[in-house]
């Protein structure tokens, strides 16, 4: 994002929607400090004056907007947001099968965005167990070589809001790689966020807490309910039962 | 991934937050997507949610119904956010009556929405849990900001608003009604849930 200097009227009522602190008042100038900007688009989209402006972004750059931006679509994958389905369409894509963990990263997430490159570090402590990144996933399209983690690394300094290593594992290995990620928390300059899915047994009950569990760990009381609506061939409409 | 998930704050505040999703399954079952979608908000707004939204039009807390419902037409996904759980109840019996075939998920307390599953005679399929924030958690603001801009799981609400808004509305420069509306609107998918935001502004001005 750029402020247009012509046009700004130092009201300075930008500055606080910015989600990671990039405008900034020097010399009675307002600026935005576009190595930190992640063109979210969020200080364009609340600012009337018309001073805010997105110049049009180059690769690697336009990861930014894609990565941070909840209304830029993904070349990659064609959707907007920043992950997939999940577990939202679960019971009918069948993504994460009855005994399967599905884990997913969100790198920066809450509030603090995040710099590709520790997105890798974090990829790459966690491949060994032998885990394989969702395809459909657009993170998945910034690595160079997937199966070593390894980013292109032109994208490496690139910073988003957040960016998801989405990925399947089991039961037994699970609570190992919660571990894992655990250590590599440490390694990181940013937060992440960590959502673990699975079908619910016959009698109701999470094995997405059992696993945390067996990782020392417990699930937040509050989350995301797949009520098992979808059907693969909807009825037509207005058949209400 | 996951835009309602890791919603902050006590037991008791999360009582009155539940965002329900409804989409469907790309390139398998998109049959009058559009159509459902609408149908899906219509049914919604006769149960008075707190904020609906189809993504990418934005303004949800702002836009009357009809228009938002006519937006869904392009949409590939709706939501709509309740803060009361008889409403939830409510919408959630008549969506199995419509049977629209598409996903639902609500986000929530796990018991809450578990007990009016069982009410309305619904079997959860499947649950994304959150295990919290990890990492650099030392950059992270206090729960009074973070209750607020965790509503929002794009991250556009962002910390420095929340703190701006709290501020003026302590100082009294800022009235709840404009506090409220300044913190829904960043959140472009209708997701935010405006009436808890309101119930915890007002706490922290009466303590100020």
């Amino acid at each position: 994002m750029r402020i247009d200097e012509s046009q700004c009227i130092g009201c300075l009522q930008c500055v606080p929607y910015c989600p990671v602190g990039a405008i900034k008042e020097e010399n009675s100038v307002v600026r935005v400090d576009e190595e930190e900007c992640v063109e979210c688009g969020c200080c364009r989209r609340m600012s009337d004056c018309g001073a805010i402006f997105q110049p049009e972004l180059a690769w690697p750059r336009v990861l930014r907007a894609q990565f941070s931006d909840p209304l830029t679509v993904h070349p990659s994958t064609g959707g907007g947001g920043r992950g997939t389905e999940e577990t939202k369409t679960n019971e009918v894509t069948g993504r994460y099968p009855p005994g399967a963990i599905g884990i997913a990263v969100e790198m920066g997430r809450p509030g603090i965005g995040t710099r590709l490159a520790d997105v890798e570090k974090v990829a790459q402590a966690i491949l060994p167990l032998g885990v394989g990144f969702e395809k459909d996933n657009p993170t998945y399209h910034l690595f160079e070589d997937p199966a070593a983690g390894r980013l292109r690394p032109e994208v490496r300094n690139e910073r988003v809001l957040s960016a998801i290593l989405e990925f399947r594992t089991t039961v037994a290995q699970a609570p190992e790689v919660l571990k894992v990620l655990k250590r590599a928390a440490g390694e990181v300059d940013t937060v992440f966020s960590v959502n673990i899915a699975a079908v619910l047994e016959p009698d109701g009950s999470q094995p997405a807490a059992l696993v945390a569990r067996a990782a020392g760990l417990e699930i937040r009381p509050n989350g995301k309910n797949n009520l098992g609506l979808g059907k693969r061939q909807p009825c037509p409409l207005g058949r209400e039962r | 991934m996951s835009h309602t998930n890791h919603r902050t704050g006590t037991y008791e505040s999360l009582q009155k937050d539940f965002a329900v999703i409804m989409m469907p399954a790309r390139g398998i079952n998109e049959v009058d997507t559009g159509l459902r979608l609408q149908q899906f908000l219509q049914i919604g707004y006769r149960h008075h949610p707190v904020n609906a939204g189809p993504a990418r039009t934005g303004d949800a807390f702002m836009t009357a119904p009809e228009k938002l419902i006519a937006h869904e037409r392009k949409s590939k996904i709706a939501q709509i956010v309740f803060d009361d759980r008889k409403n939830l109840e409510g919408f959630i019996r008549d969506l199995v009556a419509a049977d629209l075939g598409f996903s639902i998920i609500v986000s929530g307390l796990f018991d809450e929405v578990e007990d009016v599953c069982q009410r309305v005679g619904v079997k959860r399929h499947t649950t994304l849990c959150s295990l919290g924030v990890w990492g650099r958690v030392d950059r992270l603001p206090g729960s009074e900001v973070m209750d607020i801009a965790t509503m929002c799981g794009h991250g556009m609400i962002a910390f420095n608003l929340v703190k701006d808004v709290i501020e003026r509305l302590k100082r009294r420069s800022l009235s709840l009604d404009e506090a409220v509306k300044t913190l829904t609107r960043p959140c472009a998918c209708g997701v935010f849930n405006p009436a808890r935001a309101r119930d915890l502004l007002s706490r922290l001005a009466a303590e100020a």
